[in-house]
C-alpha cells in the first residue's frame, strides 16, 4: 500500500460511519463494570448482561443496594443475579450513587430485537401492567416501577420467568419486587413472557 | 497380486527396500501424516519503503504469536490489551501477584520463592503440539518433563469401595486382569471359533494369559504387578487383594484415572517450561518490538473501505487507532458488547462461542507430603467436586511445594465453587481431598483460586459450541470479515490449548495472505466477502 493511498483511505476512513456525538468515561475503577454490560454499557446477550443506559437512576440505585443486601440475586436458579451480586457486593453506598448518575449519561443505541412473540396478545396482556409502568413503558417514580421501553427484549423475558418462578422478588423486603411478584400473575407461561417482551420493546 | 493384507504388504516393502521405501510407500497408502510441521506462515513481506499497520486485540497466546509474525514480515503492530497484565490465560501466579476475579480480587499469598508457582491456565505441553513446541525453541523458553501421570497417585470414587482411594497401578493391574479373564473365558468357551483358527485361539489365551497376568487355568486372583503386601526387597511378594468384577464395573474410574493418560493430548512424556508457563509469554515480550499497551478496553471495531478503525479506553480517556488489518482475540461472547459493523451473520457467529466453566484451586502445602506417600508428580483422580490433585514434578524434595488442589470440568461442582467465597472454595477443597490424604488440611498454608468463568476480561476458559454451530458458522468465523480476523483458541477445535490459539493464529495469516493478494490484485479495491 502506497503511502498516498493510505492517507487517502485514512481521511475516507474517519467519514465511513458516524462517529457517535458523545461518550461517556467509565468512572475510575469501573472497568469492570462495562467487561460484561458492553460499551456505554449497552447490554451484552451472551453474557446476560442488560442494556441499563435509559434506565433512571433511582432505579438502579435500588437494584444495585437489593443486590448488595441479597434481596436480588441471592436465588440459587437466578445465575447471573447471583453474578451480579457478587460484582456489587463491596460497593459503597457513594460507588453506588456514582454507578445510577454514570448510567443516566452513557449513551448507547436501542438494541435489536431477538425474541419474536405475538405482539397481539402481548399488548392485551400490557393493559394490566400499563397502570404502573405507563402506558409507553416510560415507567413511573412515585410508584417504583422503572422504565421497560428501552431495556433488550431478551432481558425482560428472563426478569418476568424470574418474577412467574420466584426467583426474584419473594425477599421479604424488597417491597416493589414483592409488588412486581404478584403482578406478574398475569404473567403463565414462557410464551406469555415471550409476548410481553415482544410488545414491550416496540414501545417508545 | 495376492491376496494380503496392508500391514503384511508394507513388511515385505521394509524387507524389500529398507525403511525409506517403507515410508515412500507408507505415504501412497496415507499411512503416515504427509508433511511435517514446517514453522510459521510465511506472510507476504511489506515491499521496500511501505510499512503496513496491523492492530492486534488481546495480548493471549495467539495475539502475541500474530504481532510476532507480522512484526518479522515489516508490518507495525499496535497490541491492546484491557487487562493490567498480558498473557490471557496464560497466567503463572507467585507471591504478591492479583488474581483478577470479577468482585472477588486475591493477592496470592505463597511464600516468595523461586520453585512456589501455580500455572492458573495451560500447564503442559504435549510432544506432538509443534507450534508452541517451535516458539519454545526460538524464544529460549527452557523446558522439562512434567509428570503428567504417577500410577502411585490413586483414584477415589465415593460410591466404589467404601469410598477408600486405591493406588491407580493397583486399579490398572486389575482392570487388565479380570478383563484379560473375561477373554481368556470367553476363549476356553469356543466363543471365538466361527472367525478364529484353532492355532490362533491358543494365542489369544496365551496373551490375555500374559496381558492379565492370569494363572494357568485362565483366573485373575491378583498380581505382583501392582504392588505387594511385603517388603518385596527382604520377602516374596505377596499381591493385593484384587477388586471383583462387579466392584469394578460398578466404578467410575474408567473415565479419569484409567484413560487420564491414554488421551492423544495427555500422552507422555508431556512439557513445562522451566519455572513457570509464563516463560512463554515473557519469550514473546522478549523478541516483539511493541510491547501491548496494558488497560485499553476495545469499545468499537469498525471495518473501512481500506482498512480498520478501533477505538478503545485507557484510564476514562478514549484513542482512536486506524490499520490496515485487525486481528482479534476478544473471547467473541464479548462481541455483542464491543460497537462494531459486522454484518449480522458475521455476529450471530460471534454470538454463538459460549463461555467454558473451568475452576482451579491451589495450595501451598508446608511439606510435601505426597512424595513420602511415594508420588512424584503426577493426577489423581476423584469422583468429589474437586476433579483432581496434581503433584508438583519440578523442585522434587524441596521443603514446600504448590498442589493443584482442584480442577473441575463439571458444570455443577464448578457452579457450586463459583458461587463460594475464596476462603470457603479452600475449605470445601481441603475437605474432599482429605477423603484421599487423611491430614491433608493441616499441611495447608494458603492457597489461591480461579474459576476462570469469572476471570476479568475472559469470563471463560474451554469455549463451548453447540454441534451444528460447528457446521453454520464456525467456517465463516475462519475467514476475515472485511480485513478483521478472528483469533484465539476460541476459533480452534482445541480450545483451552495453547496449541489451538497458534493454529488459529497460523489459519488467520493464511487468509491474510490470500487476502493481501486479493486487494493487491484488485489494485486497492475493497475486499468483499
Amino acid at each position: 500500500m502506497r503511502v498516498k493511498t493510505l492517507m487517502f483511505s485514512l481521511l475516507m476512513a474517519s467519514l465511513g460511519h458516524s462517529v457517535q456525538a458523545k461518550e461517556t468515561p467509565t468512572p475510575a475503577g469501573l472497568d469492570y463494570c462495562t467487561v460484561c454490560h458492553g460499551s456505554q454499557l449497552m447490554g451484552n446477550v451472551n453474557i446476560g448482561a442488560p442494556r441499563l443506559t435509559d434506565l433512571s437512576s433511582w432505579y438502579v440505585e435500588r437494584q444495585l443496594q437489593n443486590f448488595k443486601l441479597g434481596k436480588r440475586g441471592s436465588h440459587p436458579a437466578d445465575k447471573t443475579g447471583g453474578e451480579m451480586m457478587v460484582m456489587v457486593g463491596k460497593l459503597s453506598d457513594e460507588q453506588i450513587s456514582e454507578i445510577a448518575n454514570w448510567v443516566t449519561q452513557t449513551v448507547s443505541t436501542k438494541p435489536k430485537p431477538m425474541i419474536e412473540g405475538d405482539i397481539h396478545l402481548g399488548k392485551e396482556q400490557y393493559q394490566s401492567c400499563a397502570s404502573c409502568h405507563g402506558e409507553n413503558g416510560e415507567g413511573n417514580k412515585a410508584l417504583g416501577a422503572p422504565k421497560l421501553n428501552g431495556l433488550n427484549d431478551w432481558y425482560l423475558v428472563t426478569q418476568l420467568n424470574h418474577f412467574r418462578q420466584g426467583y426474584r422478588g419473594t425477599d421479604e423486603s424488597d417491597i416493589y419486587g414483592q409488588q412486581m411478584k404478584a403482578a406478574s400473575n398475569v404473567v403463565l407461561s414462557e410464551e406469555d413472557a415471550a409476548n410481553l417482551a415482544t410488545y414491550i420493546y416496540q414501545l417508545k | 497380486m495376492l491376496n494380503i493384507t496392508r500391514r503384511q504388504f508394507l513388511t515385505y516393502v521394509g524387507a524389500a527396500g529398507g525403511s525409506s521405501a517403507l515410508l515412500k510407500t507408507s505415504l501412497a497408502l496415507g499411512l503416515t501424516p504427509e508433511s511435517a510441521y514446517e514453522g510459521p506462515v510465511n506472510i507476504k513481506p511489506a515491499a521496500k519503503g511501505e510499512k503496513p499497520t496491523a492492530l492486534i486485540l488481546g495480548a493471549g497466546i495467539a495475539g502475541l504469536a500474530t504481532a510476532l509474525e507480522l512484526e518479522q514480515a515489516g508490518y507495525e503492530c499496535t497490541i491492546l490489551e484491557a487487562s493490567f497484565r498480558p498473557g490471557g490465560r496464560n497466567l503463572t501466579v507467585r507471591h504478591g501477584d492479583k488474581i483478577d476475579e470479577m468482585g472477588r480480587p486475591q493477592i496470592c499469598n505463597f511464600d516468595k520463592q523461586d520453585n512456589l508457582f501455580f500455572n492458573c491456565g495451560p500447564a503442559r505441553i504435549p510432544g506432538h503440539h509443534r507450534r508452541i513446541l517451535h516458539y519454545c525453541r526460538t524464544l529460549n523458553v527452557p523446558l522439562q518433563i512434567k509428570a503428567n501421570s504417577s500410577k502411585m497417585a490413586y483414584f477415589h470414587d465415593e460410591k466404589s469401595l467404601g469410598g477408600k482411594p486405591k493406588r491407580i497401578i493397583e486399579y490398572h493391574t486389575d482392570v487388565r486382569g479380570l478383563m484379560s479373564e473375561l477373554l481368556w473365558k470367553a476363549a476356553d468357551n469356543n466363543q471365538y471359533d466361527q472367525f478364529l483358527s484353532e492355532e490362533d485361539v491358543a494365542k489369544l489365551m496365551s496373551f490375555s494369559k500374559t496381558y492379565g497376568d492370569l494363572t494357568e487355568n485362565g483366573k485373575y486372583i491378583g498380581s505382583e504387578r501392582a504392588g505387594s503386601t511385603t517388603d518385596r526387597m527382604l520377602d516374596f511378594p505377596v499381591p493385593n487383594v484384587p477388586i471383583e468384577l462387579k466392584a469394578m464395573l460398578d466404578s467410575s474410574f474408567w473415565y479419569g484415572g484409567l484413560l487420564g493418560a491414554e488421551q492423544f493430548d495427555w500422552c507422555e512424556p508431556l512439557m513445562e517450561p522451566v519455572g513457570g508457563m509464563d516463560a512463554v509469554v515473557k519469550g514473546f515480550l522478549r523478541k516483539l518490538k511493541t510491547k501491548p499497551v496494558l488497560n485499553a478496553q476495545v469499545k468499537k471495531i469498525f471495518n473501512t473501505d481500506n482498512g480498520v478503525e478501533v477505538t478503545y479506553e485507557q484510564g476514562g480517556s478514549f484513542k482512536t487507532i486506524k490499520a490496515d488489518y485487525c486481528f482479534n482475540n476478544i473471547p467473541a461472547y464479548f462481541m455483542a458488547g464491543i460497537e462494531n459493523n459486522f454484518d449480522g451473520t458475521y455476529q450471530k457467529a460471534l454470538n454463538s462461542i459460549k463461555r467454558g466453566h473451568l475452576f482451579k484451586i491451589a495450595y501451598q502445602m508446608k511439606e510435601r507430603f505426597w512424595e513420602r506417600d511415594g508420588i512424584y508428580g503426577g493426577i489423581s483422580y476423584t469422583t468429589g467436586p474437586i476433579g483432581q490433585i496434581w503433584y508438583p514434578s519440578h523442585d522434587i524434595n524441596a521443603q514446600k511445594g504448590i498442589l493443584l488442589g482442584a480442577y473441575t470440568w463439571d458444570g455443577k461442582a464448578t457452579a457450586m465453587f463459583e458461587a463460594l467465597s475464596h476462603e470457603d472454595r479452600l475449605k470445601v477443597g481441603a475437605a474432599n481431598a482429605e477423603k484421599i490424604h487423611p491430614g491433608y488440611s493441616k499441611y495447608i498454608e494458603n492457597g489461591i483460586s480461579i474459576p476462570w468463568g469469572r476471570m476479568n476480561h475472559q469470563m471463560g476458559c474451554g469455549m463451548r459450541l453447540d454441534k451444528d454451530v460447528w457446521d453454520d458458522y464456525f467456517p465463516l468465523l475462519q475467514k476475515p470479515e472485511g480485513r478483521h480476523f478472528m483469533i484465539g483458541d476460541q476459533i480452534s477445535h482445541h480450545s483451552g490449548w495453547q496449541e489451538g490459539a497458534l493454529a488459529s493464529s497460523e489459519q488467520a495469516l493464511q487468509q491474510l495472505n490470500k487476502l493481501v493478494e486479493l486487494n493487491a490484485n484488485k489494485k486497492g479495491a475493497s475486499y468483499a466477502r
